[in-house]
Formats: structure tokens, C-alpha cells, sequence
């Protein structure tokens, strides 16, 4: 990758990394991701599993569900994707069937990765035409965000403990936040 | 045909009595599918030394190889019996070793208990076939030094024949496995367990709890995949999601496919390429149950627009709000407010789910999972290893095995995990839909 070529996908990392960072003001995993065609960004999203009580509405279908209103399917065949946290097995798979060009991400996924983390879901035998990834742009910046997240719950779970009656649904909403996250703590420190 | 008019099938009664539902239960049976390293561990040997002597002389050998072989006990050989009668041997290895047993009847000559045992040379030896140890452990050459310098080897005409053969590396996880490896390999014992997959009591305890209605859901998740490819709006996919509570069962979500369906409601004009990918059946049914919760939760979460200030679409691109008359009936608040993501609940589909299906059935929490066909070139649950891998080829894959991502049960990479079956139809004309091999469901 030549400078140019660096500075390019850093530029869209950084629209990722906001929204990843707008998840984290909401109280979602911050991951967060841009669909990027001919230069121009034509989808957002970031993680909505809490709101929506919906384990698969993660930053990449979210953002899918906004382009295709307004776009032909085909069009995902042109668009690349920045995704702070490598996709998943569920969403390398739906990028996969969709006909993605290409996807390029921060920090690895070692519980749910789709793209190299666990599963290599992208390059594997199957039906539909495999896409190359590019992982590690703003790793760091990734990975920190985790962290956040983390003491954020953490933080809020204290508080939970000791001014609340046991309330068993709070108690599991954070279950699902800390779960969605893709990594340990040991891991983000390596 | 078993579709029912829009309108028949109304049976949102709560907790749904399945008789009163108009589909017609399929008949057949669940076959629990095997995990990945279920089927890993089917495939690995190691090569063992085995050698004859009489049964008197068993017991101590084994003592003497222990002795010999420290690393011995770092290996695990419960599953392999150590001393076998020829009897009880592969018929293989029963031609190979009565080919070359060895003259024991000369050691009566030199007076030991043997010789004593067979007096009057008229009654035969008993003999014994020990499996000694792995062959990585200790070379054929230094086994053969330590047995000579030991009854009834030592100070005998007779020299230790040692075989090599292969055996099972690890321990069967199923009876009929154990049964089938002693057929093929060596005597196999088996313990009712399974360090590969789900416990087979529990597992057998799980599939006694739904056998009996699984007919019944996959009827109405053919019915669902019948109604959206009637309207032209999806693929003959369909799936149900079930709360089942001892014996009540709650039928929570139904969905037919739904790849066709333009943004607009209707179907798509042509159906090229893959459709809308999160509009399979699965995804739906999902979507339907978490827009139940959201609707019966204590507290409001506030719209999608809320969400970090996000351009949401005013169209419902994930389709997962009923589309046909089947699927409405079902999209009441029949669910208890508190609970969590799919936490519990049942999935039954026509089809093996695609991986992005499966994976989303595992993100979801699902207890149990239950599918009508497999899909050998697009299914995400079944661990079958495709063929081309195993030839080296890249990049292809064939429709007699599968594609090897057993998604159910990968307890050391994903963080979830759950019991998933495929039905075997007992009827005439095959429970299946017929639906393009090469279609993701
Ligand atoms: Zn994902
Ligand atoms: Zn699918």
C-alpha cells in the first residue's frame, strides 16, 4: 500500500471510527462502519443489538439496511466497506452473498471473526464469488474504544450493584453489551 | 399441498394447541447432527505395537511396558481394551495374527508355568493380543530388547513378533461408533460420553422433549416458505421459532423467505444475483421476535431514528414484519416481557440455514435448532468436510459433503453453542422443498 493508498483508507476509517464512537455515546458496542462507493460514503452504521433486542443488527447491516432503500443490490458489487471491528461469521457471510468488493477493517475479531479472526468465511470454498480484507488501519484506535466501553460498563454495573434492587433485566442488558464485544481485555492489550 | 387459505391457519390461541393447527404434522424422526471435532476425532489414528502371548503372561507385560515407557501415561488409551482374545479381534487382524502365531507350545519344554498348564501337550494355550503402546513412543527395536529380557520371552527360543497396526486416536463418541471401529480397527470400549459434542443423555433427553411436534413445525415453516414463494416474494424457505416450557409450546415467530421482496412491498421484477440477503427466512423470523419484545418491553428504547442520530431508512429493508397471512397470525404479544434476545427458544427451517443464518442463530442464543434439508454447498451447520479440501483443491465444492463450518457446536472458538438435528422424512414423497441446491436458505 503506497501512501496515497494509506491515506485514502484512513480517510474512511475515521468516518467508521465516529460512528463507532457514536455507538459508544448510545451504550452500544462501539464498532462502527462505512460502505464506500467511487469515493463517496453511501451507508453508516453502528451496532444497534441493544436498542433493537436484536443479537444481529450489527454497525454492517444497519448501514446496509440504509443503502439498499435507496440503491440497487448491485451496487455493493462497486462498494467497499471500513468496519472499526472485523465482520463477523454472519456479516462476512452476508457481505460475501451480497458481492462486497472489498472490506477493510481495524482491529481483529478473535470470538466472532469471519475474515481471518476464527473463520475465513471471505476466501473459504462456496458459491459466491470470494473478497480480499485489509485489517489493522487504526487498530489502536479500535481496540481503545473497546476499552472504553468496557470501564464504561464496568462503571455502570458498580452503580447498578449498589444503588438498585436486583433487577434482572438490567443485569442481562449488560450481559449482551459486554458480550457483543468481540474481545478480552487480554487480547486488546497485545 | 398442505397450504391452508389465508385465514384457515388462524390459530393464535396462546399457547398454541398443534392439533389445532391445519398443517399436517411430517413424519420422520431427528437425526442429531455431528460436531466438528466430532468428526476430526473420526478420522485420526495412531499406530500401536501389538504382540501375542499367553494369557498367563498378559498382565505382567503390560506391568513391564508401563515400567519401560514412562510417557505412557500421558496418553490416553482408555477407549482401546489393552488385552484382547483373537475372538474378539477385526477378522483382518484375526487372518493376519493366526497367519504368524508363534510356536508357544515349545515353552513347555522349559518347565515354567506354561509348560505345566499344558500337560500332556493335548490342551492349547490360551493366548492373548496385548496393545502395548503408540508407536511414536518407543522404537520396535528397543521393545523387542525390553520384552526379551522378560518371561516368557527371556531365555526362550521364542523372540517377541511385534505388529504395528492402526487404531482410533481417540475415544468414540456414539455405541454404534465404538461397534463400528471394533469391526474395523480394535476392540473399542465405550463410555456414555462425548468430549466432542453435546452429552448423548443430554442429547437424548432434548430431542425425546421435541420429537414429537417437529413435524408439526417444520409443516408450518414449509407452509410460511410456501406462502412468500406463492407471492412471488421469496424462495420456498421457511422457518418457525417456538417457546416451548415443559409441555407448553408457543409459537413466537413465523417466516417464509423473502429475497424477492422489492423496498416497495412487491416482488422484484427480475431475481438475479443473490436478492436481499437479510431477508432470508431466519433473519425474519429473528427480527419478528426481537420487534415482540421491543413491543411488550417495560421501557421505551425509543425509535431507530434515536440511534446516534442515523439517516434510518423509512423503508423496512429487513423485512421482519409479516408479509403473508400465516405470518400475521402469529405477530401477536404472546411473548413475556424480560426476556432475552432468543435465550431459550426452538428454530425449525426448511432448509440448513447459510452461514450467515447459522452464525445468526448463535448470536441469538438459540436452544435448539432443527432443519428439514441440508444444503451441502451453502449450510453453515453441518460439519462435513467439503471434498475439494480434502483433495487440495481451492475454492470449489461439490454437493455430496458439506462445508465443513459445523457453527453449532465450536465451543473453543465461538462463545455459544447449541443442539442442532436434521430430520429424516418417513414419508413417501420426502418432506424437502425443492429448492436450487446452490440457493443460500
Ligand atoms: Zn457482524
Ligand atoms: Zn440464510
Amino acid at each position: 500500500m503506497n501512501d496515497q493508498e494509506k491515506k485514502y483508507h484512513e480517510r474512511f476509517m475515521r468516518e467508521a471510527i465516529k460512528m463507532a464512537e457514536l455507538a459508544l455515546a448510545s451504550d452500544e458496542t462501539p464498532v462502527g462502519c462505512v460502505f464506500v462507493k467511487d469515493g463517496e460514503i453511501i451507508g453508516r452504521g453502528m451496532n444497534d443489538t441493544n436498542r433493537s433486542l436484536n443479537g444481529t443488527r450489527h454497525a454492517e447491516f444497519i448501514a446496509l439496511a440504509q443503502i439498499l432503500a435507496e440503491h440497487p443490490i448491485t451496487v455493493l458489487k462497486k462498494t467497499d466497506l471500513y468496519v472499526t471491528v472485523e465482520p463477523c461469521v454472519m456479516c462476512a457471510s452476508a457481505l460475501r452473498q451480497y458481492g462486497i468488493r472489498a472490506v477493510y477493517f481495524g482491529c481483529w475479531n478473535e470470538r466472532f471473526g469471519g475474515t481471518g479472526g476464527v473463520l475465513t468465511v471471505h476466501e473459504d470454498p462456496g458459491v459466491d464469488k470470494p473478497y480480499p480484507v485489509v485489517g489493522g488501519i487504526f487498530r489502536e484506535e479500535a481496540i481503545m474504544m473497546l476499552r472504553k466501553f468496557y470501564v464504561q460498563e464496568n462503571e455502570k454495573g458498580e452503580h447498578n450493584h449498589l444503588s438498585l434492587a436486583p433487577e434482572p433485566r438490567q443485569k442481562k442488558t449488560r450481559e449482551l453489551k459486554t458480550d457483543i464485544l468481540p474481545l478480552d481485555l487480554d487480547t486488546l492489550k497485545t | 399441498m398442505n397450504t391452508p387459505q389465508p385465514g384457515q391457519h388462524l390459530v393464535s390461541s396462546d399457547p398454541v394447541k398443534p392439533q389445532e393447527l391445519t398443517v399436517v404434522p411430517q413424519r420422520g424422526h431427528l437425526v442429531a447432527l455431528k460436531t466438528k471435532d466430532e468428526l476430526r476425532a473420526a478420522l485420526e489414528t495412531i499406530d500401536v505395537y501389538v504382540i501375542e502371548v499367553p494369557a498367563t503372561y498378559a498382565g505382567a507385560i503390560l506391568n513391564i511396558v508401563k515400567n519401560a515407557i514412562p510417557d505412557l501415561k500421558t496418553v490416553n488409551l482408555q477407549h482401546l481394551r489393552r488385552v484382547v482374545q483373537l475372538e474378539f479381534l477385526p477378522e483382518h487382524l484375526q487372518k493376519k495374527f493366526s497367519s504368524s502365531t508363534q510356536a508357544w507350545g515349545r515353552l513347555s519344554t522349559t518347565g515354567d508355568a506354561i509348560g505345566e498348564q499344558n500337560e500332556g501337550g493335548k490342551r492349547p494355550i490360551e493366548l492373548r493380543y496385548l496393545l502395548i503402546a503408540p508407536t511414536s513412543l518407543i522404537s520396535s527395536a528397543e521393545l523387542r530388547e525390553c520384552l526379551m529380557q522378560n518371561h516368557p520371552f527371556l531365555n526362550s527360543e521364542i523372540s517377541p513378533h511385534v505388529h504395528t497396526i492402526p487404531v482410533p486416536a481417540l475415544a468414540p463418541t456414539s455405541a454404534e461408533q465404538a461397534a463400528k471401529w471394533t469391526q474395523e480397527y480394535w476392540s473399542i470400549s465405550y463410555k456414555n460420553t462425548n468430549p466432542y459434542g453435546p452429552h448423548p443423555s443430554l442429547l437424548a433427553r432434548a430431542a425425546a422433549d421435541i420429537e414429537s411436534h417437529a413435524g408439526t413445525w417444520l409443516a408450518l415453516a414449509r407452509t410460511a416458505g410456501e406462502e412468500t414463494k406463492a407471492q412471488d416474494l421469496g424462495e420456498e424457505i421457511g422457518c418457525v421459532i417456538i417457546e416451548k416450557t415443559g409441555n407448553e409450546k408457543k409459537i413466537l415467530a413465523v417466516a417464509g423467505d423473502a429475497r424477492w421482496c422489492s423496498m416497495d412491498g412487491t416482488p422484484v421484477p427480475h431475481k438475479q444475483g443473490p436478492g436481499n440477503v437479510m431477508a432470508h427466512a431466519v433473519m425474519r423470523a429473528i427480527g419478528m421476535v426481537g420487534r415482540k419484545r421491543l413491543r411488550v418491553a417495560d421501557t421505551n428504547p425509543g425509535p431507530e431514528s434515536d440511534s446516534g442520530g442515523l439517516n434510518v431508512a423509512s423503508v423496512n429493508v429487513y423485512c421482519d414484519t409479516p408479509l403473508t397471512p400465516i405470518e400475521s397470525d402469529f405477530f401477536t404479544d404472546n411473548i413475556a416481557p424480560g426476556g432475552y434476545l432468543c435465550v431459550d427458544l426452538d428454530i425449525y427451517v426448511t432448509h440448513e440455514p447459510c452461514v450467515m443464518c447459522s452464525m445468526a442463530i448463535l448470536h441469538s442464543r438459540f436452544k435448539r435448532c432443527v432443519f428439514g434439508s441440508r444444503m451441502p454447498l451453502t449450510g453453515g451447520l453441518t460439519a462435513e468436510m467439503p471434498k475439494s479440501q480434502e483433495d487440495g483443491q481451492e475454492n470449489s465444492v461439490d454437493a455430496v459433503s458439506g462445508l465443513g463450518y459445523g457453527i453449532f457446536w465450536r465451543p473453543s472458538e465461538l462463545n455459544w453453542k447449541f443442539l442442532a438435528w436434521e430430520w429424516e422424512s418417513e414419508s413417501e414423497e420426502g418432506g424437502a422443498l425443492s429448492v436450487d441446491l446452490s440457493i443460500q436458505a
